[in-house]
C-alpha cells in the first residue's frame, strides 16, 4: 500500500506543511493552464485562434491576467453582510485545498490515506454550499442572492445521484473483500478507501467503467452541475443574473471563486479518474502521468460540452435530476448489488 | 489537550452565535460553526466516519435545509419580536432540556479515548448496529425530525403577512 507524507517526513506538522504547499501548487498550475486551456478549447469549437499576443499562443495569457486581478481595488459594497461577505471567498476555497489531498495520485506515495476517502471528499464538496450561500445572502445584491439560491438547490439535489453513483464502486469492492491480495500483500479491504478502489482496478485490469457504465455517466453529469459547468451553470448564468453570487466581488476575492471553480473541476474529474478509469493504473508512463492525462482529459471533456450544449432552464435541471438521474442511479445500484450477491 | 479546548471554544462560540444572534441567517451560520465543533470532537475522539456524518448531514444537510426554510418563509431578514410570556416559555423550554441532558451526561459512564482508528470496528459495524441494536434508537431519531418540521411550518406560518406574497417580495429585496 501506498506510503503517506506522514510516513515520509515522520514529523506532523512536516507532513501538513508540505501537503499544503504541494496540494497548492498543483492547483495554482492547473487554475492557470485551465483557464488557458479554456480559451483554446472554445476558440477551437468556434474556429477562432483564442489568446495569442502573450507568450507562445497566448501560454502566458493567464500569468498576465493573474497580475492584473492581484493590483485590483478590493471594493466592498455598501450595506453588505460584512462577517459572511469575508468569509465567503474562504469558505468556499478551503475545503477545496482539503478535498485536493484526498486524491491518490500515484501508486507508491499519497498525501493521506484515509478509510473513509470517499466519504471525505463528498462532505468537503457539502461546506463549498454554505461558502456559496454566504457569499450570496452577504453581498446585499438581489442577483448574487438568485445565483446562490439556485447554486444550492442545484448542489443538494445534484449530490444524490452523485452519492448513489458512487455507491455501485464500493459496493464491488467491498464485494471482494474481507481480505484481499496485492502484490503478494494482504489487506484489510475497504470499498471508501480511495486507494483500495485504485489498487484492485489496477490489480485485476478491469477499469470501473467497463462494469459501471452507466453510474460513470450519472456522476459525471453530476460533477458537472455539482461545479457549477455549463450547461449547468444556472447559478452565474451571465445572461441573466451578472455573475450570480460573486457579482458583488471584485480583485482577488472574486479571484478566488474562480480558483475554487477550477480547483473544483479538477478534483471532480480526479475523483471520476480513481472511481472509474483505474486513477494511476496504466502501461509504460509512470503512475501520476497517467492520473493527470486522465483527468485533464475529462477536463477536457467538460469544456467540450460546455461550449456545445446550451444552458439548461432551471425547471429543466431539477426534472432532469429527480426525474431522470436519481431514478436511474438507484436502479443501476440495485441491479449491482442483485448481480454481486448472485454472481 | 490544547486541541479538545480549542473544539470546545469553537462549539461554544458558536452556539452562542446561534443563540444571541439578531438575524436569523447570522443563527444559523452560528449553528454551523458549532455543528463544525461538533465534527471535530467526534474527529479528535477518533471517529472520523462519525465526524465525516456530522459534516454531511448536518452542516451540508440540515443547515442548508433551514437557509431553505427560511429564505421561503420570511425572507430572512425581520427580527424576532419581544413579548415575556415567549421569553418565559423560551427559557422554560431551554432549562427543561439543560436539566434532562444533565441527567443523561451524568449518568454516562465515559470509557478512555481509544489510542487508535480500529480498522475492524468500521463502517460495516457501524451499519450492522444501526439496524439491529440501536434500531429503536434510529427509529425515534426521525420522529424528532418530523416534530421539527412540524414545528418550523408552524413558526413559519404564523401570521398572515409571511403568506402574503407581496411581503414575501419584500424580503428579496
Amino acid at each position: 500500500m501506498p506510503r503517506t507524507f506522514l510516513d515520509i517526513f515522520g514529523n506532523p506538522l512536516l507532513a501538513l506543511g508540505a501537503g499544503i504547499g504541494g496540494v497548492m501548487t498543483v492547483l495554482s498550475l492547473n487554475t492557470l493552464f485551465c483557464i488557458w486551456f479554456e480559451r483554446k478549447v472554445s476558440a477551437w469549437i468556434q474556429r477562432r485562434m483564442g489568446p495569442m499576443e502573450v507568450g507562445f499562443h497566448g501560454t502566458l495569457q493567464t500569468v498576465a491576467d493573474m497580475i492584473k486581478l492581484l493590483g485590483k481595488q478590493l471594493i466592498t459594497p455598501r450595506g453588505v453582510d460584512k462577517p459572511l461577505y469575508h468569509l465567503a471567498p474562504l469558505m468556499v476555497f478551503a475545503p477545496v485545498v482539503a478535498a485536493a489531498s484526498l486524491l491518490p495520485f500515484s501508486k507508491t506515495v499519497v498525501l493521506t490515506n484515509i478509510n473513509i476517502g470517499l466519504v471525505l471528499i463528498f462532505m468537503f464538496g457539502g461546506f463549498a454550499v454554505i461558502g456559496i450561500f454566504m457569499a450570496g445572502w452577504g453581498s446585499n445584491n438581489k442577483y448574487a442572492l438568485l445565483g446562490a439560491m439556485r447554486s444550492i438547490a442545484q448542489n443538494i439535489s445534484y449530490e444524490i445521484p452523485l452519492i448513489l453513483s458512487a455507491l455501485p464502486i464500493v459496493l464491488l469492492i467491498s464485494a471482494k473483500g474481507p481480505m484481499y491480495e496485492i502484490e503478494g500483500e494482504m489487506i484489510a479491504i475497504n470499498g471508501m478507501n480511495l486507494a483500495h478502489i485504485t489498487a484492485v482496478q489496477a490489480d485485476t485490469g478491469v477499469w470501473f467503467v467497463l462494469l459501471q457504465p452507466v453510474a460513470m455517466l450519472i456522476f459525471f453529469i453530476a460533477i458537472l452541475a455539482e461545479t457549477n459547468r455549463a450547461p449547468f451553470d444556472i447559478p452565474e448564468a451571465e445572461s441573466e443574473l451578472v455573475a450570480g453570487f460573486h457579482t458583488e466581488y471584485s480583485g482577488m476575492r472574486f479571484g478566488l471563486f474562480f480558483f475554487a471553480e477550477y480547483s473544483n473541476m479538477l478534483i471532480g474529474s480526479m475523483l471520476a479518474t480513481v472511481l472509474f478509469f483505474g486513477g494511476w493504473d496504466g502501461p509504460i508512463l509512470p503512475g501520476p502521468v497517467w492520473f493527470f492525462l486522465k483527468a485533464y482529459l475529462l477536463i477536457f471533456a467538460m469544456m467540450w460540452i460546455r461550449w456545445t450544449f446550451p444552458r439548461l432552464r432551471f425547471d429543466q435541471l431539477m426534472t432532469f435530476c429527480w426525474g431522470a438521474l436519481i431514478p436511474l442511479s438507484i436502479v443501476n445500484l440495485l441491479v449491482t448489488a442483485f448481480l454481486i450477491k448472485v454472481l | 489537550m490544547i486541541a479538545a479546548g480549542l473544539v470546545m471554544v469553537l462549539t461554544i462560540a458558536g452556539a452562542i452565535i446561534g443563540v444571541g444572534a439578531r438575524r436569523i441567517v447570522h443563527a444559523i451560520f452560528g449553528l454551523g460553526i458549532s455543528l463544525a465543533g461538533v465534527a471535530l470532537a467526534f474527529g479528535l475522539l477518533r471517529s472520523p466516519f462519525v465526524a465525516a456524518m456530522e459534516v454531511l448531514i448536518y452542516i451540508g444537510g440540515i443547515t442548508v435545509a433551514m437557509v431553505f426554510a427560511v429564505m421561503l418563509s420570511s425572507g430572512g431578514r425581520n427580527e424576532p419580536g419581544e413579548g415575556l410570556l415567549r421569553r418565559t416559555l423560551a427559557a422554560g423550554a431551554a432549562l427543561l432540556f439543560l436539566v434532562s441532558v444533565g441527567l443523561v451526561i451524568s449518568g454516562t459512564e465515559f470509557g478512555p479515548m481509544p489510542e487508535a482508528v480500529d480498522e475492524a470496528w468500521s463502517v460495516q459495524q457501524i451499519g450492522r448496529d444501526l439496524l439491529n441494536r440501536f434500531n429503536v434508537v434510529f427509529e425515534l431519531l426521525s420522529v424528532v425530525l418530523l416534530l421539527a418540521i412540524v414545528g418550523a411550518i408552524t413558526i413559519a406560518g404564523r401570521g398572515d403577512e409571511s403568506l402574503d406574497p407581496a411581503a414575501a417580495d419584500e424580503g428579496w429585496a
